[in-house]
């Protein structure tokens, strides 16, 4: 048969050669590798020559040829697997079908990838796979962007060889927690997630049991699935036996306008793909940048968006006595008016604070107009916030994460001081674990003890272990002292402690006596893991007050997106204006609620802890009467008499450049020169050098992952979430599962 | 370098008409094009620069379409599956119009829009072709940066390697 098919080969073969130009492309199917040069070896692809890093699996040939191989265990971001079987090639002088993903490229081997026995030999497995899988596509979410369906079109019999009495192979439902539906009898057993959740989230319970027809996918024991991480599976799940709890029949694929977007719940900027349709929000996706988030986004990325729905402030609203009255737009800006006049607020006692999720241009338009209005007093809305922080915002590489996210994965020594990345910023915690298992990476911690995924050297808890490791007491110290690429992450909670500035000083000097690894031209290993969306962007423009200014106490308070704000920090008498989103605490707190745009609702320049500016985009409109923050702040500028000289958002972006040219310079990161970076480092040891230290331990910031801002307090799934695996209750999805009417679903 | 760069930059906005550069200044995809491989005979050649006459002067097109920046960008690859399929080709699309610009039929509930450019998208062979269209219509544009791609050598043997250090991982596949 074999031969058979051999004397077919010209033929097929040719027709390749004029198939394949249009589907390959010029300079986009390139392998880079991260891993050392290695020798390329060129084979033949469909009649096609390609050359690829030796080393490389075949199915990566393939790709790099231009021919897509159908597949569904492998992924180019796990281990391989090998076990769907469904990426069978032919290779020139083999005697069988071999499956091009476990196979390595070879040189001058000779692969097709289209000829008659590779369909035959798929349309074998595709068979086997839907033996056992459930005709269920009009009731499975996954319908319409299933990998088994898709493939099915093309390999799939047109007839039922299916006789068995028995029946199909019936599996039970897991229950992973709330953000994973499972539906076990659809699992075709590719074990991508299990791979996922051992070496990327750092879930070692997710495995399998059983063989063959018998296997299982499961945790073992009845237990959810805790990872912030875990909504990914959802995605690698090439079928529909792992599906989204949240968004379960709400939506279809096709119904769906997909706005390319940035996300906001960390610093990090994951890059996401926001899914509307009408005027809502139906999902968040990830979108692969292997700059910034990879493939993954956090399960608050992926899962909060259902805040947007709730707690909404619609119309501007003032306060009459002690209750909130909705305005119009011209009632509410001249109330404003009218407060600062009767505040009397003159000077520095205009205070502005920028909360977690203000976009960089309304932050801009804000300064601005303080500043207009004669006024420094420009706070920041976190602890200490309205003094200036410690690492000053003069050089950029003090309060940026230098080494870049993918820089990470080349540092083989990391301290992290005062930081708990795994809630920070999720998706570099996963970075960090990958490096950590796939090189001899040690990592070091000095701060409270937590489950990071990945094993570390524990240092001590507080600014004395700090002073301990500068002065090489530990281990771990002297490891780090003959790293080649050192890397300290000082975690932005530092910056709002006691010692913070007794730790900068003395990682500043660290940093600056051991140069000649830690700050060269091609690796910075100081970096300032920030963990709010809007602070670097902050940082970058100077949102920080001057000293006489931070001890005026204030008359007149602009809240911008600030709900972390403590209630006690705002004098009784001053007049509060809050202008956000939703009806947090920064909205109990003022006189006047001006209604903004979400995230999702604007298209703003986001710059991430790298110092990354990006651009958001708008997939719906803002709701009721809100409006786009910067344009709020713009129209409140005519009635206080301080007009800003914008009238349109690229006139905004111009003044942009004019304070810091990165801030509009999108997706591309402008690295400090070392001289620049030591200068820095030297102002920062000089700014903090009579620091004391009270000896107080570091407590991580964030206590609970899945409320950190306004819109993640006020989603359903999130508050699912805290009970299910902060507070470890049931959460309330259990005994639903359990009842006979949910196996349908 | 930098240096060099914003003054560059700062020349351009003074010379150029301001909106149409700063609109450029979000372009994300800051290198330039790629040079089109010669070796690759068989692909197809790109029309030489020709001079450009606005359409719109023509076109009927209303003239508030030219106050509105397109966005010229690639299709990111869905990560819910495995395949690449419409990543390749270029497209221009619109940003949806801010307040008004969507509502729901408060009869039907279905979604209703004043935008006559919400469902439209263009599609290109290339970059260079959309942003000509783009020159040729008169619109501002700006290219989004194309998705990111490291890809490293996957090997199957990786799963047997022996480490000598201790274990940091443990397999459950």
């Amino acid at each position: 048969m074999l031969r058979l098919v051999s004397a077919s080969k010209p033929a097929s073969a040719a027709l390749l050669i004029k198939v394949a130009p249009s589907t390959s492309l010029a300079g986009r199917r390139t392998f880079a590798s991260t891993s050392a040069r290695q020798a390329d070896i060129t084979l033949t692809v469909d009649g096609k020559e390609v050359t690829v890093p030796q080393g490389s699996a075949l199915i990566q040939a393939c790709e790099a040829a231009g021919s897509t191989v159908p597949r569904f265990c492998y992924h180019d971001r796990l281990a391989i697997a090998g076990n769907c079987r469904m990426c069978l090639v032919e290779v020139e002088r083999s005697p069988k079908p071999v499956a091009s993903c476990a196979m390595p490229a070879m040189p001058g081997a000779k692969v097709w990838t289209n000829s008659p026995l590779v369909h035959e030999a798929r349309e074998g497995v595709m068979e086997f796979l839907l033996a056992n899988h459930p005709l269920d596509c009009p009731i499975c979410d996954q319908g319409g962007e299933c990998d088994l369906q898709d493939q099915s079109m093309r390999y799939g019999a047109d007839r039922t060889r299916f006789h068995e009495i028995t029946g199909k192979r019936a599996v039970e439902d897991k229950d992973l927690g709330p953000l994973v539906k499972t539906s076990m009898n659809r699992c075709i057993q590719c074990t991508r997630c299990v791979r996922f959740a051992n070496e990327v989230a750092g879930v070692e319970e997710l495995g399998t049991t059983g063989r063959g027809n018998d296997m299982q996918i499961g945790m073992y024991v009845e237990k959810t699935m805790n990872s912030e991480l875990s909504g990914n599976v959802v995605d690698l799940c090439p079928v529909g036996a792992l599906t989204s709890k949240p968004y379960a029949f709400h939506a279809r694929p096709w119904e769906l306008k997909h706005t390319d977007s940035v996300d906001v719940m960390d610093a990090v900027g994951s890059n996401i793909r926001v899914d509307s349709r009408g005027v809502s929000v139906m999902r968040v996706q990830p979108r692969p940048n292997d700059d910034v988030n990879e493939e993954w986004i956090s399960d608050k990325t992926r899962y909060a968006y259902d805040g947007l729905r709730f707690q909404r402030l619609t119309v501007p609203l003032i306060k009459q006595g002690d209750r909130f009255v909705s305005a119009s737009w011209e009632d509410a800006l001249a109330a404003i008016a009218d407060g600062l006049r009767a505040s009397g607020a003159q000077g520095d006692e205009i205070q502005a604070v920028a909360g977690h999720l203000a976009d960089t241009e309304s932050m801009v338009a804000l300064k601005d107009l303080i500043n207009r209005l004669g006024s420094d007093n420009l706070t920041l809305d976190s602890v200490g916030g309205h003094a200036a922080p410690v690492h000053a915002v003069d050089v950029r590489s003090n309060y940026l994460f230098n080494a870049t996210l993918p820089g990470v994965e080349q540092a083989d020594c990391i301290l992290l001081v005062g930081t708990n990345p795994r809630h920070e910023a999720a998706v570099l915690n996963s970075r960090i674990r990958k490096s950590w298992m796939h090189t001899t990476l040690e990592v070091g911690l000095i701060g409270e003890r937590v489950d990071t995924t990945y094993g570390y050297d524990y240092l001590g808890a507080d600014a004395k272990a700090v002073a301990d490791f500068v002065a090489g007491k530990s281990e771990f110290a002297k490891k780090f002292k003959s790293a080649k690429k050192p890397l300290i992450i000082v975690g932005s909670a530092v910056t709002e402690h006691a010692d913070g500035a007794a730790v900068y000083n003395a990682l500043a000097k660290y940093v600056e006596q051991n140069k000649s690894q830690l700050v060269t031209p091609e690796w910075n290993g100081f970096a300032v893991l920030q963990r709010v969306a809007s602070r670097p962007a902050a940082y970058e423009m100077g949102f920080v007050p001057s000293r006489k200014a931070s001890q005026t106490k204030p008359k007149f308070i602009y809240l911008l997106n600030a709900d972390e704000a403590d209630p006690k920090s705002i004098p009784r008498d001053a007049f509060v204006v809050y202008q956000g989103h939703h009806g947090d605490l920064g909205a109990q707190l003022a006189d006047v609620c001006l209604p903004g745009a979400a995230y999702t609702e604007k298209g703003m320049t986001w710059v991430n802890t790298e110092g990354r500016a990006q651009m958001g985009r708008a997939a719906v409109p803002p709701p009721g009467a809100s409006r786009e923050d910067w344009k709020i702040i713009r129209a409140l500028s005519e009635l206080v008499d301080a007009p800003l000289p914008y009238d349109d958002v690229l006139s905004l972006r111009d003044r942009m450049w004019e304070i810091s040219p990165t801030l509009v310079r999108y997706d591309t990161l402008e690295s400090t020169s070392v001289e620049a970076a030591l200068a820095g480092l030297k102002t920062l040891a000089a700014g903090t050098a009579n620091a004391k230290v009270s000896g107080a331990p570091f407590v991580k910031p964030i206590s609970n992952f899945y409320q950190t801002d306004p819109i993640s307090r006020a989603s359903v799934t999130m508050a699912h979430c805290t009970r299910a695996f902060v507070k470890g209750e049931n959460y309330g999805f259990s005994e639903l599962s359990s009842k006979p009417e949910a196996a349908y679903a | 370098m930098s240096a060099l760069r914003s003054c560059q930059r700062a020349l351009q906005v003074r010379a150029v008409g301001r909106s149409l550069v700063s609109a450029r200044s979000m372009a994300t995809d800051s290198q330039s094009a790629p040079p089109a491989k010669a070796t690759d005979d068989k692909q197809i050649e790109h029309a030489p620069p020709r001079d450009i006459v606005a359409a719109d002067l023509v076109s009927g097109a209303p003239a508030e379409l030219r106050h509105r920046a397109v966005r010229i960008f690639q299709y990111s690859r869905s990560t819910t599956q495995s395949g690449d399929a419409k990543s390749s080709r270029w497209r221009i699309d619109w940003d949806i119009l801010p307040g008004g610009g969507r509502w729901e039929n408060p009869l039907m509930g279905w979604a209703s829009s004043a935008d006559y450019m919400q469902g439209t998208r263009i599609g290109f062979r290339t970059k260079e072709d959309a942003i000509h269209f783009a020159e040729k219509q008169g619109w501002d544009y700006y290219v989004q940066q194309p998705e990111v791609k490291v890809r490293p050598v996957k090997n199957y043997a990786e799963n047997y390697l022996y480490r000598p250090n201790k274990l940091r991982i443990i397999r459950t596949k």
